[in-house]
């Protein structure tokens, strides 16, 4: 690789071109244009191989004779040089220095080209990985996931949810349980009633809300009214039960796109201590009273055209548990096609929380 | 016959006056070689030098010897004074070098270069882990799994690499189990056999053809002994010996029998003069033991690898730990960050791949007879640019064969090559006839009994090595030797002696007709002229005149020239009349003829190259690897080895040479004309450390005759000063501190001794050449293809390492878990870059120069920028694509994935939302992480195979190179779709009849 090198800069020598410089400037212009191309050439041959650095202190000697000879030239030139080639002349210099810095070898230019080589091997890159992107969304559909079978079954959430699924609040202590007050308060915002009557619309229950017609049109939603949660709803005990020691909870289903529940059956959701005395909840009222999920709120169509829906809920009123003590509660939602006993997941189906009201 | 230089010797044995004086100009340099050696034991070397100085027993008369060791040569020592100087000066062995405990080499093992990084990493893994408890206790255990994984893979090819050396160390403790030697000593004026253990200075013994001699004995009286002294000094010839002091040198002087040589022939009875670790041998295997182990070249590589690994992995740590800072994480968990990626960037598997490969390696070259002691000399071979190499048993056979014949005014050349099948010079003459009989009957040599199926030239003989040349040559030629003297009954025999020079014998002639005796003659070539006043020509009797005399001479010169042993041979009809049938001859009044004998020609023997030298040693030249001969023998008979097997080439002259071709002093000559260079010990010897650079340097054939143990080692520094790999091979004691001081020191497995071999790093099993060549073949092959490994086992370091950097800038969840990267690393690449060590060499590798020791790193900057930023990168970017796949068809698409991080891993949060609007369980997530995982593994996985496929060449194209062939893929392909036709069948018959024969019988 190095001889080759020599050899193809051989007749790059600043002699080689300085005989030639004193003909015609026609001439001159024509081979100058050869000669950077030339000297681009090489400098791109002389960035692949790095050779160069671990030969360089062998090479410092040969280096100078080329500086010497190089400065020869100059010299020379000067002299001998027409106007019209001297323009040229200093021209070629410019970009020769730049490209081929004899003292350094490192010349900007080297560094520039590795520069320019890598911006172009990763602009290819970054080209290729743009157009298998752009191919992977184009057989994604925007509106429908193209698997959904590790969101099924759904999972459940309850609310409020502070960052634990553990109720601890003193219920002559405000402060303890406020925030949960606040968080439910703000999370039933999208349900007030006159919010739902605007903008979704009032279907029949029941039955599935079906709307077929084009994937990309906009879906209509089904009201559910915050006023469905009664006791709950916070519009009558603006606390939520929490200043009496009876909080509600509210507990929802994940969406999923497509799911509907099983015909006829809609889901239900049952809560019982989980471990321990069955009688340390000795009352739950359920809002919606059915405790189900009504049909109609399925299927969900996307965020995409299914702007306004809103989950349905079930509100659980813990109306008499033990005080002061910690009761693990958990939630199932029981129908068709509902699985509420993974193992893993604890999440799926049923969810579990322990409340410890203090008095 | 050939005259010797004796002072060479002197070097090193400078106590006595005469070689002081004749050593006055240059005193001071005498040692200077030695010095730059021993530097750092100075004071213990003086010791040592001292100590030889001591030794002058020789000069000593026996009276003052019996009085210096309070002895006597008849009755010998009694046993309790025996007792007495056995306990005082211990056993009469050399201590063996010291063994290094089995746990500190299998601890060595665990900390070489590689293992230290795993080590540190394990060790990063296990705070990383502590970090995290103490924040969190329910923290996840992957850090303490990879840790211990890291610490497994070390322990566990450490044992692996142990089990390899263990292995090789075991054949060669099976090579020579030396059986208990014995000395017959006198002691308490009994003969008795002891063993030669428990020999004590001052001891009285006699030794015999045959034996080993026991301890270094000054000889007191002697019956045509010789000895083999070329495991101490590297002359091939025997060495006669007696009881007169001859030399000042005790090297030189013919009174001394060395501990550890062997007596060929004839009986001497001597006084132990020094035992165990003080004799002359045993103080050169103390040298070895000083001179301390190289690095080897790929210890170096790898630790200038390990530099860059660990280089690479603390930059980008440190970078990312600044980075994930200043987006603030907490400073702990940019810690444990931090800690992640230096981990990430330890190559596990490669550890265990470089070690398997080098064994798998050694294995094929211990095939090939090259035992590899040490694992990393695999290599060193491969890197090797000089080769010094013993010239008794390395480059020739090690036993005298005939060579040439001058009979009939013509040199004929015999076959020297192992078997000496084919004799093709013209045996119709008459002279050839006689002189066959000369050589036959005059001869003392025997095959030994019951070999009648072996061989010729491998049968075992009695005599010495020019009668068993002679022996030999002439059973090939002739049949049955032994019945030929039967039928030439011997009458009488004057054996060869040093005064006499000649051998002679009187035989009755095989044809009845005959009544004459003959009597034959061989000797030393002008002694045997000056009795002859005839010359046998073509079979017919002709007067010796003047032209004849010179047409023998200039035989003699031509042949001794080539440094060859040249013997002459002579032979005379006793007249009948004088000579009747029952006349008795007498040999100590020589009552017939010594004179005027019937000259009838020449032969000439020499230790002949071994046939596959001079292809060995052009593969060498060819592999630009310079072979240096480094011998104790003559200058001449070096010269002539070295000439036909082409260390020196046919048309290269050395300084000499072209001054007895111009007719000029030597001096005259320009030193830049001659390409090869004869250097003798004793030049060596005056030479500055920068004129032995210059003559390295500047000659591209050199052989250097008549060096001491120290002086080879002075050649092998000076080559180490070219920033050369030395090999140096050696089979006798004297090489064993050059064997050390070697890049690899290669011992001969057959003849070496067992210093040479503890001191060697491999071993050739058939002592032959030709199979360093192989070696070399294999060693650099190894370096290509560890190369190749790297390259592929790099590219994916950074298609692991991505993912985490991702994760930690922009928020993604983890693309690729720990525990996966690890069954990459330590699964499914093992076995392809391990594929990679079998991979052929793309040239010819041996036609090109060996590697620049500091210039062809393993690693260099190319290759780590090329498996890092190129093809590791497009490596990681597809198995991002992969993954992004996964997560977009899931529902999460990347614009979404974007800073996802803290609420994707919060446990508590049940119902995160993806792209569509919906809502994810934890558990939920993490299964389709795993999916991620999944897929960016298969992702690595897939391009792994590419890697590979690339990685076969660096140069050539895949296709020139050569795959498996394509089509062959496809010929098992109509059965696998059998296969999966006739299980889909066997699967519908079950579902379609339930509970029948079928569904019995084929459900399971």
């Amino acid at each position: 690789m190095r001889r080759q090198l020599r050899s193809r800069r051989a007749p790059a020598s600043p002699y080689g071109y300085r005989s030639r410089l004193d003909d015609q400037d026609e001439v001159n212009q024509n081979y100058l244009a050869d000669e950077e191309e030339e000297a681009e050439e090489e400098a791109r041959v002389t960035v692949v191989p790095d050779l160069e650095e671990e030969e360089e202190e062998e090479e410092e000697e040969e280096e100078e004779e080329e500086e010497e000879e190089e400065e020869e030239a100059k010299a020379e030139e000067k002299g001998q040089g027409q106007p019209a080639g001297n323009a040229w002349w200093q021209r070629w210099q410019i970009v020769n220095e730049y490209l081929w810095d004899p003292e350094k070898r490192m010349s900007l230019a080297r560094t520039g080209l590795i520069l320019v080589i890598y911006f172009f091997f990763y602009a290819s890159l970054a080209a290729v990985v743009t157009l298998c992107m752009y191919t992977l969304f184009l057989t994604i559909s925007p509106y429908m996931p193209t698997f959904t079978e590790r969101v099924k079954p759904p999972g459940v959430m309850i609310r409020p949810f502070a960052h634990s699924l553990n109720f601890n609040f003193n219920v002559s202590e405000p402060d303890t349980w406020q925030h949960y007050v606040i968080s439910l308060n703000g999370f039933l915002q999208g349900y007030n009633d006159s919010l739902q009557e605007e903008m979704n619309v009032d279907c029949p229950p029941g039955q599935y809300f079906i709307q077929d017609g084009d994937e990309e049109e906009d879906k209509k939603a089904c009201q559910f009214k915050r006023s469905f949660l009664k006791n709950c709803s916070g519009l009558e005990d603006p606390t939520f039960g929490y200043s009496t020691g009876q909080p509600c909870i509210l507990l929802k289903m994940n969406r999923i796109v497509g799911f509907r529940p099983e015909l006829g059956d809609p889901v239900k959701v049952s809560c019982k201590v989980q471990r321990g005395d069955e009688n340390d909840i000795r009352s739950i009222n359920y809002y919606p009273e059915s405790a189900s999920f009504d049909l109609r709120y399925y299927p969900y169509y996307g965020k995409l055209t299914h702007v306004n829906y809103t989950s349905p809920l079930v509100a659980m009123h813990f109306t008499d548990v033990v005080k002061n003590q910690a009761v693990p509660v958990q939630c199932q939602l029981k129908g068709k096609g509902i699985i509420n006993d993974v193992i893993n997941d604890r999440f799926v189906g049923r969810v579990i929380f322990t409340l410890n009201i203090e008095t | 016959m050939t005259k010797k230089t004796l002072e060479i010797y002197s070097v090193e044995l400078s106590g006595t006056k005469d070689i002081q004086q004749t050593d006055k100009g240059n005193g001071k340099e005498k040692y200077r070689g030695l010095k730059n050696c021993f530097e750092p034991r100075k004071n213990h070397y003086k010791e040592e030098l001292r100590k030889e100085v001591d030794l002058d027993d020789h000069k000593l008369s026996i009276k003052e010897l019996e009085k210096k060791y309070d002895t006597n040569i008849i009755t010998g020592l009694s046993s309790t004074q025996a007792a007495e100087l056995l306990a005082r000066n211990g056993p009469n062995a050399l201590t063996p070098p010291k063994e290094t405990p089995e746990i500190i080499k299998f601890l060595k093992q665990m900390v070489g270069g590689f293992s230290i990084l795993l080590w540190i990493g394990a060790i990063l893994c296990w705070i990383a882990y502590g970090i995290q408890y103490s924040m969190n206790t329910s923290s996840s255990l992957d850090n303490v799994y990879l840790g211990c994984v890291l610490a497994l893979v070390v322990i566990l090819t450490g044992i692996f690499a142990y089990y390899q050396e263990a292995k090789s160390t075991n054949i060669m403790a099976t090579f020579n189990k030396m059986i208990p030697q014995q000395a017959l000593v006198i002691r308490d004026s009994e003969k008795m056999t002891i063993p030669a253990e428990e020999l004590v200075v001052g001891d009285i013994v006699e030794i015999r053809g045959g034996d080993r001699i026991p301890a270094d004995i000054r000889l007191l009286s002697v019956q045509g002994c010789k000895v083999d002294n070329s495991s101490l000094t590297g002359e091939s010839e025997p060495q006669p010996r007696s009881s007169e002091f001859t030399h000042d040198s005790p090297l030189e002087t013919k009174n001394i029998g060395f501990y550890s040589t062997t007596c060929l022939e004839g009986t001497a009875t001597g006084m132990v003069i020094n035992t165990g670790d003080r004799t002359i041998i045993g103080q050169i295997a103390s040298l070895a033991s000083g001179v301390g182990n190289e690095k080897t070249p790929i210890a170096i590589e790898i630790q200038h690898f390990v530099h860059i690994v660990a280089g690479v992995a603390v930059s980008i740590g440190i970078l990312f730990f600044i980075i994930a800072v200043s987006l603030k994480y907490q400073v702990l968990d940019s810690i444990i960050f931090l800690i992640g990626i230096i981990v990430a960037n330890v190559p596990e598997g490669l550890l265990a791949t470089v070690t398997v490969t080098l064994s798998l390696t050694a294995k094929r070259m211990a095939k090939k007879n090259c035992l590899v002691k040490n694992l990393e000399a695999v290599e060193t071979l491969g890197s090797t640019s000089i080769i010094c190499s013993d010239k008794t048993g390395t480059l020739t056979q090690n036993r005298m064969t005939v060579a040439h014949l001058w009979f009939d005014n013509q040199i004929f050349i015999a076959d020297t090559s192992e078997d000496h099948s084919n004799q093709v010079f013209d045996q119709s003459s008459g002279t050839w006839a006689s002189l066959s009989k000369i050589i036959t009957l005059c001869n003392r040599a025997e095959f030994s009994p019951g070999q009648e199926s072996v061989p010729i030239m491998k049968r075992v003989v009695v005599g010495d090595a020019s009668e068993t040349a002679l022996l030999k040559f002439s059973e090939v030629i002739l049949g049955d030797v032994m019945e030929i003297r039967k039928r030439n009954h011997k009458v009488a025999e004057i054996p060869f002696n040093s005064t006499n020079k000649f051998q002679l014998s009187i035989h009755k002639t095989d044809d009845p007709n005959d009544q004459r005796f003959l009597l034959v003659m061989k000797g030393a070539p002008e002694r045997i002229l000056e009795k002859c006043s005839t010359i046998m020509v073509n079979g017919q009797k002709q007067p010796l005149d003047k032209n004849t005399a010179e047409a023998f001479h200039t035989a003699y010169m031509e042949l001794g020239g080539l440094g060859e042993r040249v013997l002459g041979f002579c032979h005379l009809y006793l007249p009948a009349d004088e000579f009747p049938e029952t006349y008795t001859f007498d040999v100590d009044t020589m009552n017939f003829p010594t004179s005027n004998l019937c000259f009838v020609g020449l032969l000439s023997m020499i230790d002949p190259p071994r046939s596959t030298v001079p292809d060995a040693v052009t593969k060498c030249r060819s592999a630009g690897i310079k072979v240096i001969m480094v011998t104790g023998d003559h200058p001449i008979t070096a010269k002539a080895i070295a000439k036909s097997v082409g260390i020196i080439s046919a048309n290269s002259e050395t300084v000499e040479d072209i001054a007895k071709r111009l007719h000029i002093a030597v001096e005259q000559v320009n030193k830049r004309d001659a390409k090869a260079a004869v250097v003798t010990g004793m030049e060596l010897k005056d030479m500055s450390p920068e004129q032995l650079d210059e003559l390295l340097t500047n000659y591209s054939e050199i052989v250097f005759a008549r060096t001491s143990p120290q002086q080879k080692l002075i050649i092998v520094e000076g080559c180490q000063r070219q920033n050369a790999v030395v090999a140096v091979t050696g089979d006798g004691v004297n090489d064993s501190p050059a064997l050390k001081k070697a890049d690899i020191g290669i011992a001969m497995g057959i003849a070496g001794s067992d210093a040479a071999k503890n001191a060697a790093d491999m071993i050739l099993l058939d002592d032959n050449f030709a199979s360093i060549v192989t070696g070399v073949e294999e060693g650099r092959l190894i370096f290509d293809n560890l190369k190749k490994t790297i390259a592929y086992t790099l590219t994916k370091n950074i298609a692991e390492l991505c993912p985490f950097l991702i994760y930690i800038i922009v928020g993604l969840p983890l693309p690729i878990g720990t525990i996966t990267i690890l069954f990459i690393d330590l699964g499914t690449d093992i076995i392809p870059s391990i594929a990679l060590a079998y991979e052929k060499a793309e040239s010819d590798i041996m036609n090109r120069k060996p590697r620049h020791k500091k210039k062809d790193r393993l690693v260099n900057q190319q290759l780590a920028i090329y498996s890092y930023l190129h093809i590791g990168l497009m490596q990681a970017v597809g198995a991002f694509v992969a993954y992004f796949t996964v997560y977009a068809q899931e529902g999460f698409k990347p614009s979404i994935l974007i800073n996802i991080r803290v609420e994707w891993e919060d446990s508590n949060v049940n119902d995160l939302e993806d792209s569509y609007g919906q809502q994810w369980t934890w558990y939920q997530r993490k299964y389709l992480e795993w999916m991620g995982y999944t897929a960016f593994f298969v992702g690595i996985m897939v391009q792994q195979i590419a890697d590979l496929i690339i990685r076969k060449t660096r140069r050539n194209s895949i296709f020139q190179q050569g795959l498996f062939r394509p089509q062959y893929w496809f010929v098992a392909v109509p059965f696998a779709i059998l296969i999966w036709v006739y299980d889909e069948v066997r699967k519908l018959f079950i579902r379609l009849y339930p509970g029948s024969w079928w569904d019995k019988n084929m459900y399971y």
